[in-house]
Order: C-alpha cells, then structure tokens, then sequence
C-alpha cells in the first residue's frame, strides 16, 4: 500500500503530462503563427488543418511559408529541443556531474567532427542521401565519449567534475580546430565553420523531422525505461552496484543511446549549446531528482526553451535571421543565474 | 672672392633645385583609401599584391611582371600562379613579405591589421590600402594602382571601357519594378544575401532590376520566409558549382515551396560567375553583361510563350 503510493508520486500524473503537452502545444502555436514574414491567423490556421486532413489547400504565400518553412523547422526544433536536454539530464544523472552534458563533455563537437568529415569526403549509405552523415556523427559522438570518460577514468578513478569537463573542454577545443582544418581544405563541399559551432535550423525539411521523431521516440524510451537505474546512479556508483544494478551494461546503454541522439541532433541542426546544459537543471529545480520525473520535465522543457529561442533567432532582426546559437547562449546562461539564485535563496 | 662664393652659392643651389625637380618628376604620391599619403621615389617595379582584385586590376593596366608576391585567395588571371604565395588576412606573416623585397603592398583594411603596416612601414616598405564598396570606389582604385605604376594612362583607359559598358547597359535597360534576389550562400548552409552597398546592388541597379533585399545592409543572413513572400522575379545565386550532385540551380528548383517562386517558374536562374561579380576589379564589368545577357535572355524566350 505504502509502496504504491510511493510510486504513484515518483511519476506525474496523466494531467500534469496534459498540462505540459499543453504548454508545448501553445508554444508550438505561437511559433508557427508568428515568423518573419506576417501571415494572418486564419490564413496559418486553414494551412495547417487542411494539410493534416488532407483537404485541398488555398493556394496563397501562407500555404508554402507554413507548410514549407514555418512547420518543418518548429517541428525540427521542437524534436532537437527534447533530445538534447534529455541527453543532458540523462548524463547528468549517470555521471552525477552537474556539468555534463553533449556540449560540455566534447560530445557534440565530436559528432560535428564526424559530419564534417563525412561531408567532405563524400561518404554516403547506399540508397540514402543523408544516412552517411548522420551514422559518422553518431560514431564520432559515442567514440569522443568513449574517450573523454577514458581519459578522465585514468587520470583520476573517481571520475569527479572537475577532471571530466576539463577534459571535455580541451577535447572540444582541439575538436573544433580540426574542424575548421577540414573545412579549410575542403571548403566546397562542407558547411561553413559557423554552422557546426553555432547551429542552425535554417532549411530542414519534413524527412529530417521523421528521422529525429524516430530517433527520440527510441533513444527516449530507452532512457526514460532506465529511470530507475539513473536514480540510482546518481546517488553513486557504488550504491548502483550494491542494489543490484549491472553498472557496465547500463553504463554503456545509456552512452550509446545519449551518442545516437545526439549525433542526430548534430547532423541536423549543428551543435547547440546550453538547451542539454541548463535545461536539466530549470527542471531538477522545478520537480526534483528523481529521473521518472526529471526526464520528462527536462524534454518539454528543453522543447519549449528551444521554439523560443528559434523564433527570437528568426524574428528578431527580420529579415536577418541570428544563429539559433547566439539566443541559446545568452537567453540560458541568464536564465540559468536568475533560477539558481531563486532556489538558493528560497533553500 | 665674394662674388665667386656667390656664383658657387648660386650655383650649387641651381643644382639642389634641378635634382629636386628631377626628384619630384620622378616620385609618385597617391593618397590610399584610407585617406593615408603614400609616396614611392619611383613608380613601383616589386609588388606584393594581397586582394584578388587588386591584382587584377594590375593585371588589367598592364603591371602584371611587377607582381612578386600574391595573397593567398589571389588566383586570377590564371597565368599569376606562378607568382609565389603569401600568407593573408590575420596570418599575414611579415618575414615572408619582406622576403620578397616588394616596394608596395597593396592590401585591404579589413584583412590586416594596423601593427603589420607599421612593421611593414618600418622595415622600409610602403603600404597603400585599397578598399572599394561601390564601383565608384573601384575606379579609385584603378586611378589610385595606376599612380603608383607610373601607369596612370592604362589605368584611365581601364576605367573609360567599364565606364562605357555599364553606360551600354543602363541604356538599354528600363527599370519595369522587376526584381532580383541575389543568393551568396545556398540554403543547406543558411540562405544569405548581398543587400544594399554591395556591387550586386549596383549592377542589379545598371541593369534596370530592384535588388529584392535592399532593405538588407551588406550581405546578411536572411529567413527562407522573406525570399518566398517578397517572390523575385529573378534569381541570380553565386554558389561555386563544383561537378557533383546537382548543379546549384538544379539545387534551388528542387526545394520546397519554391516553385510556386516566379523565377522558378519563368526559369530565371543563373549561376553567376562568383569572383567576377563579389570582386571590386575590372571584372565588373563582365559581372554586369553577364547579368544583362541573362535578362535579355529570359525576356527573349518568354515573349513566345505569352
């Protein structure tokens, strides 16, 4: 009786995951309502609806704007938004380190390193236009953090904060370097240096937002179904251990998992960085440690943060568009300060 | 005795004056863009030349045997590879320049910063800066690179056949509120454009067409959503076609939403040739009967159909 309960509580309830999906549908509303180019309501609204009932659409601006441009991107955003920060609450967790996340721990960097090489080779999967990209920076994600957590393991066995994120940052120093090597000798076929450090999703299309569905459909499951062993991972390793928990294999699932969506992220819209970083951390804030809660906090959260962000990017300076980049950075590392203060002086 | 020191006075003053006048006959002083006096003793022979356009425009006035260095990006006209490279922009690297014993580097403002000229200035080599926004500025330059060669009628002669092209033009174009939309780089790396106070604007102006994004300053960033809703009649792209996959204009046709566009729709797409049309040298020109030839083009094949 009193474990039932207790378990009942570890979740949210279906209306607090109604108020959320709410919360991010009205966000999602916003951002394809309102863009660079000023579409009446009525006109987005008939759009989108007719588009999903598959009724013939009027053919006007709205239609190719919305449905071309505006949609593809919020979705891709809002997809890219929920994978990173839940890839950083899942290794905050797993690491108990405050500080990772793909951006910190070189991760990103890596994946963006694989694209790039990808790219200028020319290394495609048979039968796909994209799948080469997208496999090279998976593998470069999971192999810088294959290394980074090896590195930090041999020069300081209790993997503490401070080793990992200097190795991560030096990691993505050098990563970023080789990057702009790259591009330097291959200019005509990679994208340009500032894309792959300051992300954008300028451009995507419907397919890519299929493949990022997929793939946080999958690697989110795969990390919301490890709730429990993150829990207790984030009490200590050795805790894990103890109550039973096979540390090597969920270990190397959930870094697995963590490099698949990331580098899928990367692939697509370059790395982004502060969502993975801070996200976690607004959301640990507002519903506690606990992972059967924190990971789907962390992912509406992420999502919504990111929409806004975007239409800022998008909106700001119209026509001139930013680099979706510049507002994650600034907008978060404020956010970040203003919460934190809060917490301490309300503890 | 008197009267013999002052005619060795005078004398000796009459032949100061001549070997100062001989001097002067011979000396070059052009002021640079950045409003800087530059005076060589003697028009140049030894130059390092840093900018693509720079050197072209050397090459177009006849002083291309005097190049003895080039920058890095320098690659036209095809027969200065030979010319050995220099480092440019922030890794300009002075010990190689002065190497080369050049008596002027010509180089841009944006590039190098103002430490390296007065290294350069130190060691006893001239800087002249040029810098062109405008083809107005272009023609400076000219003037300015011509002085400094002792090639001032070349370098006249250059400007007038530019001049007479871009008159050519304009007066057989009729601004009939057509537009056109420039693309400096492809969507995949996000969509960017050459606004106001670039040479774009300039020749879109010459040929009679309203750049699409003059609202725009310079080249910038701009949002898919504006390049659909302002629909250009026109578009020229930039983008380097390098022999794989589809071409840059295939590339624009196949993207979502944008064939509803009039230029897709009316074919009006060129890929343009990019380092005559972004350069400030004599190859606007080329830039602009490019343009021209493209519209006249279009307009040829459209009157049929209607």
């Amino acid at each position: 009786m009193q474990d039932s309960r207790q378990l009942k509580r570890e979740r949210f309830s279906p209306v607090t995951y109604c108020l959320l999906g709410a919360a991010l549908f009205l966000t999602m509303v916003l951002c394809i309502c309102v863009g660079s180019v000023r579409i009446t309501f009525s006109d987005t609204v008939t759009a989108v609806w007719n588009a999903v009932w598959g009724l013939p659409i009027p053919e006007n601006i709205a239609k190719n704007i919305i449905l071309n441009v505006r949609l593809p991107r919020v979705l891709c955003v809002v997809l890219a938004g929920a994978a990173l920060s839940i890839c950083g609450a899942a290794m905050q967790g797993l690491l108990r380190n405050p500080l990772a996340d793909g951006s910190t721990m070189g991760v990103s960097s890596g994946a963006a390193l694989g694209a790039v090489i990808a790219m200028a080779t020319g290394f495609t999967l048979p039968g796909t236009s994209y799948g080469g990209i997208m496999v090279t920076a998976m593998a470069f994600a999971f192999g810088s953090l294959v290394l980074i957590l090896s590195l930090a393991y041999m020069l300081d066995r209790s993997l503490s904060t401070s080793s990992i994120i200097l190795i991560g940052v030096i990691f993505t120093m050098f990563i970023s370097s080789i990057i702009s090597l790259v591009i330097t000798f291959s200019s005509d076929h990679t994208r340009s240096l500032n894309f792959w450090t300051l992300g954008s999703f300028s451009g995507v299309n419907y397919s890519q937002v299929k493949l990022l569905g997929l793939a946080l459909l999958v690697c989110g499951g795969v990390l919301y179904r490890f709730s429990p062993e993150l829990n207790a991972f984030a009490i200590g390793e050795d805790n894990a251990r103890h109550i039973g928990v096979n540390v090597k294999r969920v270990k190397l699932v959930i870094l697995i998992t963590v490099s698949v969506l990331i580098g899928v992220c990367v692939s697509i819209s370059g790395t982004i960085s502060f969502v993975g970083l801070v996200m976690p951390h607004i959301a640990r804030m507002l519903v506690g440690p606990n992972h059967r809660r924190l990971l789907p906090a962390s992912l509406f959260s992420g999502a919504i943060f990111l929409l806004l962000a975007d239409l800022t990017a998008r909106t700001i300076l119209s026509p001139i568009e930013l680099s979706i980049g510049v507002v994650t950075s600034i907008v978060g590392a404020v956010a970040f300060v203003v919460i934190f203060c809060k917490t301490r002086k309300a503890g | 005795m008197s009267k013999k020191l002052v005619s060795l006075f005078l004398a000796v003053l009459m032949v100061c004056s001549m070997a100062a006048s001989l001097a002067e006959g011979s000396s070059v002083t052009v002021t640079d863009m950045l409003g800087r006096e530059v005076t060589l003793t003697e028009p140049a022979t030894r130059i390092v030349v840093m900018q693509p356009s720079d050197c072209e425009i050397l090459c177009a006035i006849g002083c291309e045997d005097t190049i003895v260095g080039r920058g890095q990006y320098v690659d036209y006209p095809a027969s200065i590879q030979n010319v050995p490279v220099v480092q440019s922009g922030a890794e300009t690297n002075i010990e190689e320049i002065l190497a080369l014993n050049p008596q002027v580097v010509l180089m841009n403002d944006m590039s190098q910063t103002e430490e390296q000229v007065k290294q350069l200035e130190a060691n006893g080599v001239k800087v002249a800066v040029s810098q062109a926004s405008n083809i107005e500025g272009v023609y400076y330059s000219i003037r300015m690179i011509g002085k400094l060669m002792g090639k001032e009628d070349n370098a006249e002669a250059v400007i007038a056949d530019m001049q007479a092209a871009f008159d050519e033009i304009r007066a057989n174009s009729k601004n009939e509120g057509k537009s056109v939309y420039f693309e400096v780089s492809p969507l995949q790396y996000g969509l960017w454009t050459a606004g106001k106070g670039t040479f774009m604007d300039e020749l879109a102006e010459i040929c009679g067409l309203t750049n699409a994004f003059a609202d725009v300053e310079g080249w910038a960033a701009i949002s898919e959503e504006q390049v659909l809703a302002r629909d250009p009649d026109y578009i020229v792209t930039i983008t380097m076609y390098y022999g794989e996959g589809p071409t840059p204009v295939e590339e624009i046709i196949s993207r979502e939403g944008w064939g509803d566009l009039k230029a897709v729709k009316n074919g009006a797409i060129l890929n343009a040739e990019s380092n005559a049309i972004s350069r400030p040298g004599p190859r606007l020109k080329d830039a602009a009967i490019e343009l021209y030839n493209f519209i006249h083009g279009i307009k040829a094949e459209e009157v049929p159909a209607a």
